[in-house]
C-alpha cells in the first residue's frame, strides 16, 4: 500500500458518512420534487404513497412557479436578507469601532451588547411584536399615544398653539399590517445579530496594527482616512464571514415571520415550502430546490462583491 | 529647514516618570543619533518629537517655533518604524504616495513623485506589488520612500534596521547615510547599536534612564567619554574598567583601557593573565584574559595573525597616553 493510500482509507469513513449525510436529504427532496406526493387526498388516494409510478416530471416545478407566492416569496427573501446584511454590516462596524476604544465600565457594555444574541428567536419575535413595536400597547404605541397627548396640550397653549394645531396627529405604525411585517422581521432579526458582526469586527479590530495608524497619523490621514484606508480594509475579510454566516442563517428564518404575521403578506421560501408541506410535499420539495440555487446564486455574487469592492 | 530644540521635555506614563527634564538641540541638517540601553527611552523621546506621544511638560521647538500642540501631521517630520507599518491592503506605488494623497496632491504630480522617489530608492519594480510579497530589505526602501515623498524638514528613524539580517543592515545603513548626504536633511536616528551610531552619526547621543549621558561626535565619544557608562558603551570591544589598587597607582578610582590601546608580549609586560577564548577575525584577533587579578576579564585586540593558545601566559601593557581615569563618582577626570 503507498504512503497515499493509508491516509485516505483511514479518512474515507468520515467522508462517505458527511456523502451521506448530504446526500440522502438532497436525493430524497430531489425525488419527491418529481413525484405527486400529497398527505391527504380522498380521490386519489394513490398519491399519499412515495412512488415512482406518481411520476410528474417538471410538473410540480410548473405548479410552484406558477403560484401566486413564488415570485413574492423569492423577493421578499432577498429584502429581508439583505436589509438585515446591510444594517447589521454597518451599525456592527460602528459600534464596534466605538467601543474598541478604552473606556470606564467597558466590560459591562460589552456583556449587554453582546446579550441580545442569546435570545432565543421565537422569544426575540414575541417581545419585539407584542412589547416594543404593538401600536396599542407596545412600546411604540405607548410613545406615539404620549406624543399626541403632548401635541394637543400644546395646541391648546397660548401664543404657540396656531403653530402646533398645523401638526398633524401621529399614526403609529401596525407592524402585523400586509406591507410592513417584513420591515417587523428586519428590525427584530437586526437587533438580535448585529451583536455578532459586533463581536466578530471587534476581536479584528485588537489585531490592527497600531504602528500603521501611527504611520498614518504623521502622514496627515484624518481619522476618517484612517478608517476608510486602514480599518475598512482590515476588516474585509471579517466582514464576508459575518455577511456569509448571516446570508445562510436568514434565507431560512421562519419562527419570526410565523410570530409577526403568520405569513400575511411575509413569506419567504422557507415559509412557503412550510405552507405547501402542509398537505402537498411533492410541490414542497420543489420549492426546497428553489431555495438551494437561490442560496447559491445569493453566495456566489455576495462573495464576488465583497471581495472586489473591499480588497482594493 | 529642520532645527530642532528640546526645552526641559519630561515624560511621565502614570507615576513612572520616563524622561526626567531634558535639553537638547539638533541643529539643521544634521544626522543626530541617540543611542542607549533598551528601555531607556529613546522610543519615547523619538515619539514625543513625532507628536505621537503628548509631553509631560517642557517644550519642543522645530524652526525656532513652538510645536509642542501642534498636531503630528503639521510638524513636517517624516517617521520610519521598526515594523515598516506599510499599509498591508496597498500596493508600493499607493504606499509611497499614500501622504501625497492625503495633502490632496494632484494625481500626476503624485505619481511623478513616487516615480522619483522608488527611481532613486530602486523600486521601479516593486511598484505594483503589495508589502507582503517584499522582502525585508525593499519593506525598508518603501517605507523610506514613504518618508521621502514628502520632502519633510527632518526624518525621525526608529531602530530601522534592527529587523534586517547583518549584511543587509550593512548595505541599508549606507543607503541612508548616502541618502542624508544627498537630501542634506536633518535626521535622528535610534538605536541600540553603537556600531551604527559610531558609523552614521553627525551627533551622538547617549541616553541611560531618559537621562542624556553625553552629547558629542563619535570621535570625541570614543576619546573623550565624559563618565564610566559612555566609555564602557562606545566602542566594539567595550573598554576594560579596572578598579583597586592599579587605579589608585593613576591617582583614579577606576581607569578604563580600550582593547586596542593594550600592547601584548608572550614574554614580559606590566600585567600577567592566562589566555581564555581567542576570537579570530581575520584582521584581527579578540583575546580574552583572566587571572590577571585586575577584573574578571580583560579584552584586547591584536593583529590576526597572532598565534596563541587557549591556557597560554600572556602579558599586557596598556598605552600610557591612552588610558582614561575616573573618579570613584564614574566621572572622567
Ligand atoms: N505606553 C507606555 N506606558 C507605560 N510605560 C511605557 C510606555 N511606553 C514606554 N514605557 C516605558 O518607558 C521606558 C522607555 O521606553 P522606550 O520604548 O522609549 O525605550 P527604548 O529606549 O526605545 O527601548 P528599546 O531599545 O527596547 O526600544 C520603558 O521603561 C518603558 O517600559
Ligand atoms: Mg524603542
Amino acid at each position: 500500500m503507498s504512503d497515499r493510500k493509508l491516509p485516505r482509507l483511514l479518512q474515507s469513513p468520515a467522508v462517505i458518512l458527511l456523502l451521506i449525510w448530504m446526500l440522502i436529504p438532497l436525493g430524497m427532496t430531489l425525488y419527491f420534487s418529481f413525484i405527486r406526493y400529497v398527505l391527504n387526498n380522498l380521490r386519489r388516494p394513490e398519491w399519499t404513497t412515495p412512488s415512482l409510478s406518481n411520476w410528474r416530471g417538471f410538473g410540480n416545478y410548473e405548479f410552484v412557479l406558477n403560484s401566486k407566492d413564488f415570485l413574492f416569496a423569492i423577493q421578499n427573501s432577498l429584502l429581508i436578507v439583505c436589509s438585515i446584511l446591510i444594517l447589521t454590516v454597518v451599525l456592527g462596524v460602528l459600534i464596534a469601532v466605538l467601543i474598541n476604544k478604552t473606556f470606564p465600565g467597558q466590560g459591562i457594555v460589552r456583556v449587554l451588547l453582546i446579550s441580545p444574541f442569546f435570545v432565543m428567536p421565537a422569544v426575540n419575535a414575541v417581545l419585539w411584536i407584542n412589547m416594543i413595536l404593538d401600536p396599542v400597547l407596545g412600546l411604540q404605541g405607548i410613545a406615539v399615544g404620549s406624543i399626541n397627548d403632548m401635541l394637543d396640550t400644546l395646541r391648546n397653549a397660548p401664543l404657540v398653539g396656531w403653530f402646533f394645531s398645523l401638526w398633524p396627529e401621529l399614526e403609529p405604525i401596525s407592524f402585523r399590517a400586509t406591507q410592513t411585517s417584513a420591515y417587523a422581521v428586519i428590525i427584530m432579526v437586526t437587533w438580535q445579530w448585529t451583536p455578532f458582526a459586533v463581536l466578530i469586527f471587534m476581536t479584528s479590530l485588537q489585531s490592527e496594527d497600531q504602528q500603521q495608524k501611527e504611520a498614518a497619523v504623521l502622514d496627515g490621514a484624518s481619522i476618517w482616512s484612517q478608517f476608510r484606508f486602514l480599518t475598512l480594509p482590515h476588516l474585509a475579510r471579517p466582514i464576508a464571514i459575518v455577511v456569509m454566516i448571516q446570508a445562510i442563517f436568514h434565507l431560512s428564518l421562519y419562527a419570526e415571520i410565523e410570530i409577526v404575521s403568520r405569513g400575511n403578506g411575509n413569506k419567504n421560501l422557507p415559509y412557503l415550502i412550510g405552507e405547501f408541506a402542509n398537505n402537498n410535499i411533492g410541490a414542497a420539495s420543489a420549492t426546497g430546490i428553489f431555495a438551494v440555487i437561490l442560496a447559491n446564486i445569493v453566495a456566489f455574487f455576495l462573495l464576488r462583491m465583497i471581495g472586489r469592492t473591499l480588497m482594493e | 529647514m529642520g532645527r530642532i530644540q528640546l526645552k526641559s521635555v519630561t515624560k511621565s506614563f502614570g507615576d513612572i516618570q520616563v524622561i526626567p527634564p531634558l535639553d537638547l538641540t539638533i541643529e539643521d541638517g544634521e544626522f543626530a543619533v541617540f543611542v542607549g540601553p533598551s528601555g531607556c527611552g529613546k522610543s519615547t523621546l523619538l515619539r514625543m518629537i513625532a507628536g505621537l506621544e503628548d509631553l509631560t511638560s517642557g517644550d519642543i521647538e522645530i524652526d525656532g517655533e513652538i510645536a509642542t500642540e501642534v498636531p503630528p501631521a503639521q510638524r513636517g517630520l517624516a517617521m520610519v518604524f521598526q515594523s515598516y507599518a506599510l499599509y498591508p491592503h496597498m500596493t508600493v506605488r499607493k504606499n509611497i504616495g499614500f501622504p501625497l494623497r492625503m495633502a490632496k496632491m494632484a494625481q500626476a504630480e503624485i505619481d511623478q513623485r513616487v516615480e522619483t522617489a522608488a527611481k532613486s530608492l530602486n523600486l521601479m519594480d516593486y511598484l505594483d506589488r503589495k508589502p507582503a510579497d517584499l522582502s525585508g530589505g525593499q519593506r525598508q526602501r518603501v517605507a523610506i520612500g514613504r518618508a521621502i515623498v514628502r520632502e519633510p524638514a527632518a526624518f525621525l528613524f526608529d531602530e530601522p534596521l534592527s529587523n534586517l539580517d547583518a549584511a543587509l543592515r550593512v548595505g541599508m545603513r549606507l543607503e541612508i547615510g548616502e541618502l542624508h548626504e544627498r537630501l542634506k536633511t536633518t535626521m535622528i536616528y535610534v538605536t541600540h547599536d553603537q556600531v551604527e551610531a559610531m558609523t552614521m552619526a553627525n551627533k551622538i547621543v547617549v541616553l541611560r534612564a531618559g537621562v542624556i549621558e553625553q552629547v558629542g561626535s563619535p570621535l570625541e565619544l570614543y576619546h573623550k567619554p565624559r563618565n564610566e557608562f559612555v566609555a564602557g558603551f562606545i566602542g566594539s570591544p567595550k573598554m576594560n574598567l579596572v578598579k583597586g589598587s592599579e587605579a589608585e597607582k593613576h591617582e583614579a578610582a577606576t581607569i578604563g583601557i580600550r582593547p586596542e590601546h593594550t600592547d601584548v608580549s608572550m614574554t614580559d609586560g606590566a600585567w600577567k593573565g592566562r589566555v581564555g577564548v581567542a576570537e579570530h577575525l581575520g584582521s584581527d584577533t579578540f583575546i580574552h584574559v583572566h587571572d590577571t587579578g585586575l577584573a574578571d576579564m580583560l579584552t584586547v585586540r591584536v593583529n590576526g595573525d597572532i598565534s596563541v593558545k587557549h591556557g597560554d601566559t600572556i602579558y599586557l601593557t596598556p598605552q600610557a597616553d591612552q588610558i582614561h581615569k575616573f573618579d570613584a563618582q564614574g566621572m572622567r577626570i
